[in-house]
């Protein structure tokens, strides 16, 4: 009990210290990453993107400088933004994260970004968007008929979205994937925590998910090429220390290991 | 007459679902929206059952004294929240979200921040070169760690590219192995549970 | 159109499924007989609960927050639910069933119920020990970690659907010394199952244990059936493996 407690104690005290201390970290961007800024430096203006707030707000911390970082770039690039959200807990974080971001490029809602808000039915509303994304969302999140939106004037289904952004924390983008994709051809970027990159895989490598940016590290990296630093350079060094912390005990763990082995061999 | 009447139904369900997914004519996508949309109404009554569940065992504890303080504190959670939606709604700058992103959000945020000690615990006790597979898996989890930090590429360049064919190569193949096994064995349970042979569900039986 | 052409090879794969495991189903009626091979996870459920009979403490046994009752992992779990109940019962040991779902915990009950009545003694039966906490994951999480640490259970079941919880409260229930069995059908959860429990069920380790446990012919032909499936995808990969290598540019083993 004791060593454990330790443990946490040294976890705690290193996190800390790393966390209030700023370094900056220069990290060469990872393909996927260069993949998703390449697509929205590609985009022509005036494209349309979604952007589905697809998370709870206990991995937060992780997932909003995936979604601001992104939402930054759409911005600059003038990259008209659609924001929903089919997770509950995912909507008001989206909208504000949404407005956010917009606001700090002076745009206007309704015209240059809108938020739709949540649907209950995930899958329901995946398929409908298909179909038509007024039958599914017929008002926006803050009343408004969609209809009278400037921005949703043209845009009816996944043949005038350019790009479904999916910012989760769990199985949303498979069912993104497995629905969008699979039925309208729809293209699906998915922004994820850390813990989920690796169930993403096998959809990276068959090119039924065009790319992913993941955890900590990926809004770092993220970041460094959009040219403003955030909360992703921000916790890096956090979280380096918590790693080789990690490492230290494991060798510590086997030197004890060995030890005790060597000792009971004598004895 | 019991058990004969839901495993009836239980068949006809899975093979018009299991049908439809295969069609794309209208009345196949009419009958699955439909089923989707009566799976949420269901789904909104069975959380009334689980409200008068977790309100009549809280209230029970209280009235025996044992945690009252938290049970109370847990059964004004309930109440309060409602109220506080019916009053001034759910959406921006109400009471509702106020409670939201200043209680819960940083509650959820807490526990979820456990798994790092959990991991740095589960670490020390768990890597130990107790064998010589083991010391592959050792080795292994040392140079996936090293290679997801910025510092690698410092220390080598070659770490974070060997650490992402661990992960993207001999990791998963193992995964999706693992994944197929899950996906034969999830089939085939379903498939008992459609013809009827899988009765657990149907009072234990 | 009434065939979606596009779903036609899953369709294909899913018949030749359906009809592999009815063959499996039907040798079984003509006399054949199916044996599973040992798995030390179910194998030590009767020792989990013996421990828990000794030390006189509760056993917790909990779905995990990622599932719902439709889930195939959830009814695997409910199978390993109503032997261990129906063990509680003939020991007379306390089981403690949180879960987050409303439904999840209805079924529970009935199959908790049926497997004390099943033992032969229906009494011994407490609803109240079967309870929803919440469906949020991390209120989910909480709760159960601080049953754990106040009722300090001798065993702990996780058997279910797991998410970012599965670690959580798999290293409480080993700081508190307890003997866990755990199975996931998801592999990263899989993953810290193995580092803080004693025993894990793998893949469809899980799934097999209602055959196992209840030693059913017609549930142990399924999961033959599922050997037979494993053996034909495995011949598949090689085969197009081959294949690709001496023709890459081939697309037939792309569906």
């Amino acid at each position: 009990m004791k060593t454990r407690w330790i443990i946490f104690a040294g976890m705690f005290v290193i996190v800390v210290i790393s966390y209030l201390m700023s370094v900056p970290f220069e990290t060469q961007p990872s393909p996927e990453i260069q993949k998703s800024f390449d697509f929205f430096e590609s985009l022509p203006e005036s494209s349309v993107v979604i952007f589905s707030f697809d998370h709870e707000a206990s991995s937060l911390p992780e997932i909003q400088p995936i979604a601001l970082v992104m939402l930054r770039h759409a911005f600059k690039n003038k990259t008209k933004v659609i924001g929903l959200s089919l997770f509950a807990e995912g909507t008001a974080i989206g909208y504000r994260m949404l407005n956010k971001a917009a606001n700090e490029y002076g745009l206007k809602y309704g015209r240059d970004y809108a938020f739709l808000g949540f649907k209950p039915q995930h899958i329901s509303a995946i398929l409908g968007i298909g179909e038509s994304i007024r039958r599914v969302f017929p008002e926006d999140y803050l009343g408004n008929s969609t209809d009278t939106l400037p921005i949703m004037h043209g845009i009816d289904n996944y043949d005038h979205i350019d790009m479904v952004v999916t910012i989760a924390d769990g199985d949303r983008p498979a069912q993104w994937i497995e629905y969008g994709g699979a039925n309208y051809n729809q293209q699906i970027m998915a922004g994820l925590t850390a813990a989920m990159i690796t169930s993403y895989d096998p959809y990276l490598a068959s090119g039924q998910l065009y790319s992913v940016v993941g955890g900590l590290k990926g809004a770092a990296e993220y970041e460094n090429l959009y040219g403003k630093r955030g909360s992703g350079n921000r916790g890096m060094l956090a979280q380096t220390s918590a790693h080789f912390y990690v490492i230290v005990l494991i060798i510590i763990g086997n030197i004890i290991y060995f030890r005790n082995r060597k000792r009971q061999g004598r004895g | 007459m019991q058990t004969r009447i839901p495993l009836l139904v239980c068949l006809i369900s899975g093979l018009i679902m299991f049908a439809q997914y295969f069609s794309s004519h209208p009345v196949a996508k009419s009958i699955y929206e439909n089923v989707l949309e009566w799976w949420q109404i269901i789904f909104a009554f069975t959380l009334l059952v689980g409200v008068a569940a977790f309100i009549k065992t809280n209230l029970k504890s209280i009235s025996q004294k044992k945690d009252a303080p938290y049970r109370t504190i847990s059964l004004l959670g309930l109440v309060l929240m409602p109220i506080l939606a019916l009053i001034g709604g759910t959406k921006i700058d109400t009471p509702f979200l106020w409670v939201f992103e200043n209680m819960q959000a940083p509650m959820q945020a807490t526990v979820f921040s456990l798994l790092a000690f959990f991991v740095a615990s589960a670490s020390y006790r768990g890597f130990r070169a107790r064998s010589i597979p083991a010391s592959i898996l050792l080795v292994t989890a040392l140079i996936v760690l090293i290679g997801r930090v910025p510092i690698a590429e410092f220390i080598s360049d070659s770490i974070p590219k060997v650490g992402f064919w661990i992960q993207n190569y001999p990791s998963m193949s193992a995964r999706r192995a693992i994944l197929i096994g899950i996906g034969l064995g999830s089939m085939t349970t379903a498939l008992r549970v459609i013809l009827g042979i899988e009765r657990t569900y149907l009072r234990g039986n | 159109m009434w065939l979606n052409v596009s779903t036609l090879p899953t369709l294909i794969f899913s018949l030749i499924s359906f009809l592999i495991v009815l063959y499996t189903i039907w040798s079984v009626k003509s006399g054949k007989k199916f044996k599973i091979r040992e798995i030390p996870g179910l194998k030590a459920v009767e020792e989990a609960v013996g421990r828990a009979t000794e030390m006189g403490a509760a056993i917790l046994y909990t779905p995990g927050w990622g599932g719902d009752i439709q889930r195939p992992t959830t009814i695997a779990s409910m199978n390993i639910l109503s032997k261990v109940a129906e063990k509680t019962a003939e020991y007379d040991c306390r089981l403690l069933y949180p879960t987050h779902d409303p439904v999840i915990m209805a079924v529970a009950q009935e199959v908790a119920r049926e497997g004390y009545a099943r033992a032969g003694y229906p009494d011994r039966f407490k609803e109240e020990d079967i309870f929803y906490i919440s469906s949020s994951q991390f209120g989910y999480a909480a709760a159960v970690d601080g049953i754990i640490s106040r009722s300090k259970p001798a065993s702990v079941f996780l058997l279910g659907t797991f998410e970012a919880e599965s670690l959580i409260l798999a290293e409480t229930g080993n700081s508190i010394g307890a003997i866990q069995i755990a199975g996931t059908d998801s592999t990263i959860q899989l993953s810290f199952f193995i580092v803080a429990c004693d025993y894990t069920l793998i893949g469809e380790e899980l799934f097999a244990a209602s055959g196992y446990l209840s030693g059913n012919e017609s549930i142990l032909s399924s999961v033959k059936a599922q050997d037979i499936l494993k053996i034909l995808i495995a011949l598949f990969v090689i085969v197009a493996m081959i294949w690709a290598t001496i023709d890459p540019s081939s697309t037939w083993w792309k569906f």
